[in-house]
C-alpha cells in the first residue's frame, strides 16, 4: 500500500515535469499501446465503470449541459488515449484527474476492461444541441464549415476514425464540444492534434458555434442509440 | 367572489413558486451527476474521499460547508483543491447548496 502510494506520487511528480513541456498529441509506446493489445473483461469493466458512473451516469450519457461528456459509444482507442493523457497530465482536467489514476481505475488491463464496457453502451438519443435548427442560415453555414474543415478526420457524419484515435463527435453534447473546441483552438487543451489546431485557427467564435451546432444535430446511426431517452442501464439495477 | 378566487389561486401559485425549499433533497443532490456528483469525489458516505488531499465532509458544520460552497462557486476561495470543484459549481444554486450543507452536516 505504502509502496503503491509512493509510486503514484512519483508518477504524479513526473507528470508535473512533463506537463511544462509542450504536450504530445499521440506518441506511441507506453500504457495506451499496452491496453489496446489486451483482451477486455467486460465484467470487470462494469465494476471499474461504477466509479465513472458517479459523474457520467450509469448510461454513460453525461449531462446535457455539457459539464460531463457522453462516453457511451465512443471508440475504445479514443477512450484509452484520453484516459492515459489525463492520467499522464497531458490533458488538464482537475475534476477528472483522480479518477484516471491507477489507484482508482487500475492497471492497463483494467483500462482495457472499462473502455470496452463504455464503448458498447448504447448512446443518448437526446444529446444537448445548439440553438440553430435545420433550415436556418447558421445551420447551413455550420454544415459548410464542417464539410470544408472536419470531414477528412471526423468523417461525413462525425463518426471519427478509431484507428487514428479521432473521436466520434456525433451525438456529443453541444456545450461540451464548444468548450473543447475553444480550448483546442486557443491552445489550452494540450493533447490536441496539431493538425486540428492549425485547421481551426482562423475560426471566429461565431464560426465555432455554427460548426458545433451542426455537429450536435447530426443524426446518430440508429443501431448505436438506446431505444429511448428514458433507457436505464440494466447492469445497474 | 371571482376576484377572491383568482387572488387565492394566484397566492397558492406564488407560494409554490417562491418556497420550494421542502422539495430540495440534499441527499439526492449529493449523488446526482447533474448537480455535480459530490459523492464521486467525497465518497458515498461523505467521509471516504477519492484522494487523501480531499476533505472528509460528514458532520462538518453546516454554516461552514455552505460558506465554502458559496466561496468556491464565486471564485472567492481559490486555494487548495478548488480547481477540481470549480468546473461543476454552476450546477447548483443557492437553495441547493443550502440543502447540501444541511444534509452533509447531518451525516455521522
Amino acid at each position: 500500500m505504502k509502496k503503491s502510494k509512493l509510486i503514484a506520487s512519483l508518477i504524479f511528480s513526473l507528470g508535473m515535469v512533463v506537463s511544462f513541456q509542450s504536450a504530445a498529441w499521440n506518441e506511441s509506446g507506453g500504457e495506451k499501446d499496452d491496453a489496446m493489445k489486451l483482451t477486455p473483461d467486460l465484467e470487470n469493466g462494469l465494476e471499474v465503470y461504477e466509479v465513472c458512473s458517479a459523474c457520467h451516469y450509469p448510461e454513460g450519457w453525461g449531462t446535457k449541459d455539457g459539464t460531463f461528456p457522453q462516453l457511451a459509444g465512443q471508440h475504445r482507442e479514443v477512450l484509452i488515449k484520453q484516459l492515459a493523457d489525463i492520467r499522464a497530465r497531458n490533458r488538464d482536467n482537475p475534476t477528472m484527474y483522480p479518477f484516471a489514476l491507477p489507484e482508482s481505475i487500475g492497471d492497463a488491463q483494467a483500462l482495457a476492461d472499462v473502455v470496452a464496457y463504455i464503448a458498447k453502451l448504447p448512446m443518448n438519443p437526446d444529446n444537448g444541441k445548439g440553438e440553430w435548427a435545420e433550415g436556418t442560415p447558421e445551420f447551413a453555414q455550420g454544415k459548410k464549415l464542417y464539410d470544408d474543415n472536419c470531414v477528412k478526420c471526423h468523417g461525413d457524419h462525425g463518426q471519427g476514425k478509431k484507428e487514428k484515435y479521432y473521436p466520434r463527435i456525433d451525438g456529443q453534447h453541444y456545450k461540451y464540444m464548444l468548450r473543447q473546441f475553444e480550448w483546442i483552438r486557443d491552445g489550452k487543451r494540450r493533447n490536441a492534434n496539431p493538425d486540428m489546431v492549425k485547421q481551426i485557427k482562423e475560426f471566429t467564435d461565431k464560426d465555432m458555434k455554427m460548426v458545433i451546432n451542426y455537429v450536435s444535430r447530426i443524426p446518430v446511426e440508429k443501431n448505436l442509440l438506446a431505444p429511448s431517452k428514458d433507457w436505464k442501464n440494466p447492469d445497474f439495477d | 367572489m371571482r376576484i377572491k378566487l383568482i387572488s387565492m389561486l394566484s397566492a397558492v401559485a406564488l407560494s409554490a413558486m417562491a418556497a420550494p425549499a421542502y422539495s430540495v433533497d440534499g441527499a439526492a443532490i449529493y449523488k446526482n451527476p447533474a448537480k455535480g456528483g459530490c459523492s464521486a469525489c467525497h465518497g458515498k458516505d461523505a467521509k471516504s474521499p477519492i484522494m487523501n488531499t480531499y476533505p472528509k465532509l460528514a458532520g462538518q458544520n453546516e454554516a461552514y460547508l455552505l460558506q465554502q460552497l458559496k466561496d468556491i462557486k464565486s471564485g472567492k476561495r481559490n486555494n487548495g483543491m478548488t480547481a477540481a470543484m470549480k468546473g461543476i459549481m454552476h450546477m447548483v444554486n443557492d437553495e441547493e447548496m443550502a440543502a447540501l450543507a444541511k444534509y452533509i452536516s447531518g451525516l455521522k
